[in-house]
């Protein structure tokens, strides 16, 4: 078998592996499957007097669309189950709701007030409606994350009961979201060095988001960039989830990690980002609540996404050796 | 029209690999070595859907599955559990209720009037 060949083996395999959902030892067994059957038919081929390359470019025809093969072979598990979906729109909405409150609330305050463990400074940046309308904004894309993060943790414990029997259809690929997450884990561990407040980013006070130059004195906030990454990965998982047009989800996919390295320029740029300790929600010196535990949450899938990252490593080096024997 | 008796062809295909699959496996077989059995019995079958097919039969205790890494290349092969054979069997039992029935309709010029004489 020729080098070329089996390059173009490989390329297809990687795009089908990409399609591909389940478990990582699952997908490698799914490959080294799709792999073998391949290779016996290109060999079927050969011997019937085609040349090699003409043989696989047969076989693949044959196979169809890579992508569309790999979801066969091995569909991509939902991160949340399809029952769920709707029921986390309605939560994510309701959240949205209480928070732009808060904001409002932020907004007419002439003091500080607490709301539970959250505090709440007056916004001494204009008071117009535009102000209010990006910061309410940044809420959404904020909260749509956190309550992904709460939906998932939730229904992987399999205690989530609301709404089950309403059904949106759509799946995410868990494995995809739980890089995308890792990956927001990693920022915000950078971040964690450059601690402020989490709430003071859009809720500012005297050390607020005023006081965060990166072209200008900006009203866009790092935690809202990061927001938007979160809901545009979100967004391509459901597009390619429920329609799998895979163009959008790669425009998306640009656009939502685009924001992602934006935002970490700008976190070290500025070097102020959240109130996000470690030290402080695990040991509980100061913990402040949301703050802490978002912080806590985005830690351990930073060390996950460590361990992903480990993981593969060994695993690509494992299917050489296996491939290769 | 023919596409749509190409798809409707095809789920009932699909349908009838699971049991024919099971039936192979009585013997060590590979995914291919299945592929070709079943196309060379005139049930032409692609790997999208016998491969998923073999995996959800494994996980259901029905199949055990071995990676051989003598050979060229490495292949896994498939075979009946103790599960599966013991529920082989029955399953060719129901298999065979199925297709009595299944004849019973396609023959019989009134299914109602079978239905009476089958409640007599």
């Amino acid at each position: 078998m020729t080098e070329g060949v089996e390059q173009r083996v490989q390329r297809w395999l990687d795009e089908a592996a990409t399609a591909m959902g389940g478990r990582p030892e699952g997908r490698r067994d799914a490959l080294l499957e799709l792999e073998a059957t391949i290779f016996d038919r290109v060999d079927e081929k050969t011997r019937e007097g085609k040349l090699p390359d003409e043989a696989v470019e047969d076989v693949l025809n044959a196979l169809g669309d890579p992508a569309e093969v790999g979801s066969t072979f091995l569909p991509p598990a939902p991160l949340l189950p399809p029952s769920q979906a709707r029921s986390y729109l309605l939560h994510t909405a309701v959240v949205f709701v209480a928070h732009f409150l808060v904001v409002v609330g932020a907004t007419v305050a002439e003091h500080p007030f607490a709301l539970g463990p959250v505090r709440i400074l007056p916004i001494d940046n204009p008071r117009n409606v535009l102000d209010l309308l990006v910061r309410g904004l940044g809420t959404l894309f904020f909260d749509a994350g956190a309550v992904l993060a709460g939906y998932v943790l939730l229904s992987r414990l399999g205690r989530l009961s609301l709404l089950r029997r309403v059904t949106l259809g759509a799946r995410l690929d868990a494995r995809r979201c739980v890089q995308n997450a890792c990956f927001l884990g990693l920022v915000f561990l950078v971040a964690n060095f450059f601690r402020d407040n989490l709430l003071a980013l859009y809720l500012p006070g005297p050390d607020g988001v005023t006081q965060i130059p990166f072209a200008g004195p900006g009203i866009t906030s790092n935690l809202m960039l990061l927001d938007i990454w979160i809901v545009t990965a979100i967004a391509r998982e459901l597009f390619y989830a429920k329609r799998g047009e895979r163009r959008i989800t790669l425009v998306l996919d640009v656009v939502s990690n685009l924001f992602g390295l934006f935002a970490l320029l700008r976190i070290v740029a500025t070097g102020s980002l959240v109130d996000l300790s470690l030290a402080q929600s695990v040991l509980g010196l100061n913990a402040d609540g949301v703050g802490a535990l978002l912080n806590t949450v985005f830690v351990l899938l930073a060390l996950v996404a460590a361990a992903i990252l480990a993981g593969r490593v060994v695993r690509r080096s494992w299917r050489l050796k296996l491939l290769h024997r | 029209m023919s596409s749509l008796f190409d798809k409707i062809g095809a789920e009932l295909r699909r349908g009838l690999v699971q049991i024919v699959a099971l039936s192979l496996l009585r013997e060590r077989l590979y995914g291919y070595q299945i592929v070709k059995i079943l196309a060379a019995a005139g049930l032409e079958t692609e790997e999208g859907t016998l491969y998923p097919l073999l995996r959800r039969l494994e996980s259901q205790g029905l199949l055990l599955s071995e990676w051989d890494t003598q050979g060229s290349r490495p292949r896994k092969y498939y075979e009946l559990s103790p599960e599966g054979r013991a529920a082989l069997p029955r399953l060719e039992e129901v298999w065979r209720d199925i297709t009595g029935a299944v004849g019973k309709i396609l023959e019989s010029d009134s299914p109602a009037v079978l239905a009476e004489a089958e409640a007599k």
